[in-house]
């Protein structure tokens, strides 16, 4: 492809070549370069921590439990996905997400640590939400039974477009460095979430008939993971009405899907 | 292998209607940091109240990622969105305003 000339543009890529590109190592590897080269633990290391209160401080430590639960569900069924993937590019992709959901994992353990705690699978046990420890168990039931479809609408779609809506909002009101870390993972969790719609719809286009399992599941899942996520926004220190609009882009996204019903 | 610019449009008639020639643009940098910088132009973070959409632009539904082109956009082209991997045509709403459906 000639991309010197000043009419060229990546919307001019044939549909293939847009699937292999954007789902290739080096693809995953210059996008994280341009957004973490410089943060090997998710932040600017020069940036100084905010002076948290003891109540601040106890309510973020929650937080971040729970996002360690949600975050190592994904790492744990990301890498059975690798092995059902049915081809190259979403193997390929399926494996970049294991390694996002790695550093995710990673870089929430040690920001648990930098806020003073000192076993961390200790706090995360004792403070994290049972919904989501159930999600996560339902979660990995898919994968170990081979169903490729239901692993990918709860982790790809409903997980992560649920994250991707909490973490923004936790974003804006958090303290920097926990911002920061979080920025990073919002654009980790662009990829995650795209592939599991656009997977899903490309094979409920040619197998219609899945619709009416994947709501099934949908029933069975969502009340886990709006609970817990629910939780999250009370531990943020918001009260029901304040709630930003949680579940807005995931019952977009099943609407796409026509999973809504 | 890769396409030149009219045929990223789809054929459809009766979204063809528009044939007045199409104002192009030079695409700058906008600070976009999560694809590989060959591509970064072609995208920018929504900023929230007070951003509009030039002519050349739309927002991803899935990522809600404003993707850009060199051309002015038009019902039934087809554009990508790199950052969540969503292939997208261009509809026009009710409203005249300009939206990406996704295509699956």
């Amino acid at each position: 492809m000639d991309d010197s000339t000043d009419t060229w543009e990546p919307h001019l890529l044939d549909e293939d070549e847009f699937i292999r590109e954007v789902q290739s190592f080096a693809f995953w590897f210059e996008a994280i370069e341009g957004y973490l080269g410089d943060r090997p633990y998710g932040y600017d290391e020069d940036v100084a921590e905010a002076e948290l209160d003891d109540g601040e401080k106890d309510r973020l430590v929650t937080i971040l439990c729970n996002y360690c639960v949600g975050e190592t569900a994904a790492l744990e069924a990301s890498s059975g996905l690798v092995r059902l993937a049915s081809n190259n590019p979403s193997q390929i992709f399926m494996a970049t997400q294991v390694a996002d959901e790695a550093r995710h994992v990673e870089v929430f353990r040690r920001r648990l640590t930098a806020l003073g705690v000192d076993d961390v699978d200790a706090e995360i046990a004792r403070r994290s939400n049972p919904e989501l420890r159930d999600f996560r168990k339902r979660l990995l039931s898919f994968v170990d039974a081979g169903q490729w479809e239901l692993a990918v609408f709860a982790q790809n779609v409903l997980l992560e477009t649920m994250e991707d809506t909490v973490f923004r909002f936790h974003q804006s009101v958090a303290d920097p460095i926990t911002a920061q870390i979080l920025t990073g993972v919002v654009a980790d969790e662009r990829r995650h979430l795209g592939f599991g719609e656009n997977d899903l719809g490309r094979r409920l286009v040619r197998d219609p008939q899945r619709r009416r399992e994947l709501a099934e599941v949908r029933a069975e899942l969502d009340p886990l993971i709006l609970g817990s996520f629910e939780a999250s926004y009370r531990d943020l220190g918001l009260k029901p009405d304040q709630y930003p609009q949680l579940g807005r882009s995931y019952l977009e996204a099943v609407e796409r899907l026509g999973i809504d019903g | 292998m890769t396409e030149d610019l009219d045929t990223i449009t789809a054929p459809s008639a009766d979204l063809a209607t528009d044939t007045t020639p199409r104002r192009t643009y030079e695409l700058e940098e906008t600070g976009f940091l999560e694809v590989p910088k060959k591509w970064r132009k072609f995208y920018r973070h929504w900023q929230g109240a007070g951003d509009t959409l030039a002519p050349n632009e739309v927002i991803c539904p899935v990522c809600k990622v404003v993707i850009r082109s060199r051309r002015e956009l038009r019902p039934g082209d087809r554009v990508y969105c790199m950052p969540c991997m969503s292939r997208l045509v261009v509809v026009r709403r009710p409203d005249g305003t300009l939206e990406a459906d996704v295509l699956y």
